[in-house]
């Protein structure tokens, strides 16, 4: 078959999806750029309005987009580096042959496979304030509180609670991930630190480490870029954890500010751009 | 006994209470929806609060199947059309883009194959406000076809991504074989590449399924009408509810999951089926 039919055909293949992720991904991301230069009428019939560098002004001197922006880094920081460490734990725990391995590695993957709203009820119930098992056992067994912490109703316990979920959703993903390349590791490179009378934590980080090091480089980006945007758990579990996605999600469709919306989406494309460049640089080492 | 043979034991003793550990963590939650779908609605929120169910009940799951009760059944359904939609036609695109990029010599494919990363970055919120404009302006408003389409370009990117993997795969000899028996190259994705990489095309569609299915923040933007509600946001809506009764919020948690578990499982079967029969042939 001659090569232009070749073009042709590839072209031909590709060019649905392209088509899609055009219209749908790159022209709506430069239409957010425009909508964050205009004041956006409520009516979708009337027309926009500019107002330059308005929204930007009044997003960076709102108080609340600064708070938003240090819960998310905060709880970014601590999901990914919580559920990536419990996920290579586990690998390395699970990394040997025992009786029973299947069915635990395949249970391992329930809270990631199951929906978020599944979860959340069983969650919800567990932690309820009144009848909720874990200010039974917690108060009234352990005694560990003096009053029962009101788990979804304060920011503070709020935000440890969508944590502790977001790690326990969350931790599977990066388990699957470490498990298949930790299987590809020449047994023998133990072996032989072994009778250099290496201990555990050296024998980790002289071979583990080096030999997993793309595949944490991977999960932590991606993961990073993710749970920064999360919206659906951190909403679903309580009002009370403002995370930048709720805030930008409340300014849209709540206070009905389109424009000042587009803009908070703008700022949050450029952080996670440049985290991106920065990862990409130090930690990739690409040009 | 030996002193090595003794300390063997106890670092058994070790192991197997971390796996008892971490299966306790993993379980407990759904060891509540399961028993607490089955108690009575009293029991439910009994303080002390019982562990196994004092008189069992199967009340909320003929409830929630029945519509006069609970509308469980359409959110079902919707979720149901949105994401089977979804994932063929995610996965028909990601056939056809995979392919071209993994088979076939063009302009521009070496750029493409590596700006997929690039896309992650503009996933999910940052879209919400264009994507509410442009698709109401156009009259997807309240209509489930606007999430069908969201999610199959959500999801498309991974898709071919994936599938050019499991394509790549495929040793150029086999298509060459096919060529000279005259297939064009349509015929040779129906007849070679999509037979070989069955186990790779339902893994494809069953992850653009489960994103579907779990889509919560594009539902609540698009969709206005309770009759379109897919269940995440349905379901949402009941529990926020004065009225809401756990057992049956559990009995309809439980039955929005077995579809995705089941087929992660089957696809994770096929899989491995395909792995060991590669390793006969190779």
């Amino acid at each position: 078959m001659n090569r232009k039919k070749e073009m042709t055909a590839g072209f031909l293949f590709i060019a649905p999806s392209i088509l899609l992720i055009v219209l749908l991904i790159g022209y709506p991301m430069i239409y957010n750029f425009i909508i964050s230069f205009h004041k956006v009428p409520v009516n979708p019939k009337k027309p926009m309005q500019f107002v330059n560098f308005g929204n930007f002004t009044k997003t960076l001197a709102d108080p609340s987009f600064y708070k938003a922006l240090g819960v998310t880094v905060f709880f970014t920081l601590l999901v990914v580096f919580l559920s990536t460490a419990v996920g290579l734990a586990v690998a390395i725990l699970l990394n040997r042959r025992f009786f029973g391995k299947k069915i635990v590695k395949a249970l391992i993957l329930l809270p990631y496979i199951v929906p978020s709203v599944s979860l959340i009820f069983a969650w919800k119930y567990m932690f309820n304030n009144t009848y909720g098992i874990v200010n039974y056992l917690f108060v009234d067994v352990l005694g560990l509180f003096e009053r029962a912490p009101l788990w979804f109703d304060r920011p503070a316990s709020a935000f440890v609670l969508v944590t502790l979920f977001c790690v326990w959703k969350f931790f599977p993903y990066a388990f699957m991930s470490f498990y298949a390349i930790l299987q590809t590791i020449d047994r023998t490179l133990y072996e032989a630190a072994d009778v250099d009378g290496a201990n555990g934590w050296q024998k980790f980080k002289v071979i583990t480490l080096q030999e997993i090091k793309p595949v944490l480089a991977t999960v932590v980006t991606l993961r990073t870029i993710w749970v920064f945007y999360m919206y659906t758990e951190v909403a679903l579990l309580s009002g009370q954890v403002k995370t930048i996605s709720v805030y930008l999600y409340e300014n849209a469709f709540s206070m009905r500010d389109m424009g000042k919306a587009a803009a908070i989406s703008i700022l949050l494309f450029a952080i996670i751009f440049s985290f991106i460049m920065l990862v990409r640089k130090k930690v990739f080492k690409y040009e | 006994m030996s002193k090595k043979k003794k300390k063997k034991i106890v670092r058994g003793i070790f192991f197997y209470a971390g796996i008892l550990l971490l299966m306790a963590v993993i379980l407990i939650p759904f060891f509540f929806m399961v028993t607490v779908s089955l108690k009575s609605a009293k029991e439910a929120i009994q303080v002390p609060p019982t562990v196994l169910p004092e008189a069992l009940t199967l009340q909320h799951y003929k409830d929630i199947f029945n519509a006069n009760i609970f509308p469980f059944l359409k959110y079902f359904k919707n979720s149901l059309y949105v994401s089977v939609l979804a994932a063929s036609i995610s996965l028909v695109l990601g056939i056809m883009a995979g392919y071209a990029l993994s088979k076939l010599r063009f302009p521009g494919r070496m750029t493409i194959s590596n700006s997929f990363y690039c896309v992650y970055m503009f996933s999910g919120i940052l879209l919400i406000v264009p994507l509410y404009r442009l698709l109401s302006s156009v009259g997807l408003y309240n209509h489930r076809e606007a999430l069908i389409i969201i999610m199959v370009v959500q999801t498309l990117p991974t898709s071919i991504y994936m599938l050019k993997g499991f394509f790549d795969t495929i040793p150029q000899e086999i298509e060459e074989a096919g060529k000279i028996d005259g297939l064009n190259y349509v015929q040779s994705i129906f007849y070679i590449v999509i037979p070989i990489s069955v186990s790779g095309i339902v893994s494809v569609f069953v992850y653009a399924f489960m994103i579907a299915w779990n889509d919560f923040l594009y539902a609540t933007i698009f969709l206005s009408s309770s009759d379109l509600f897919t269940l995440p946001i349905g379901l949402n809506s009941l529990f926020n509810r004065p009225d809401y009764i756990w057992g049956r919020m559990m009995a309809a948690a439980l039955v929005t999951s077995v579809p995705v578990v089941i087929m992660y499982a089957f696809s994770e079967f096929l899989m491995k089926k395909g792995t060991t029969e590669g390793g006969v042939k190779g």
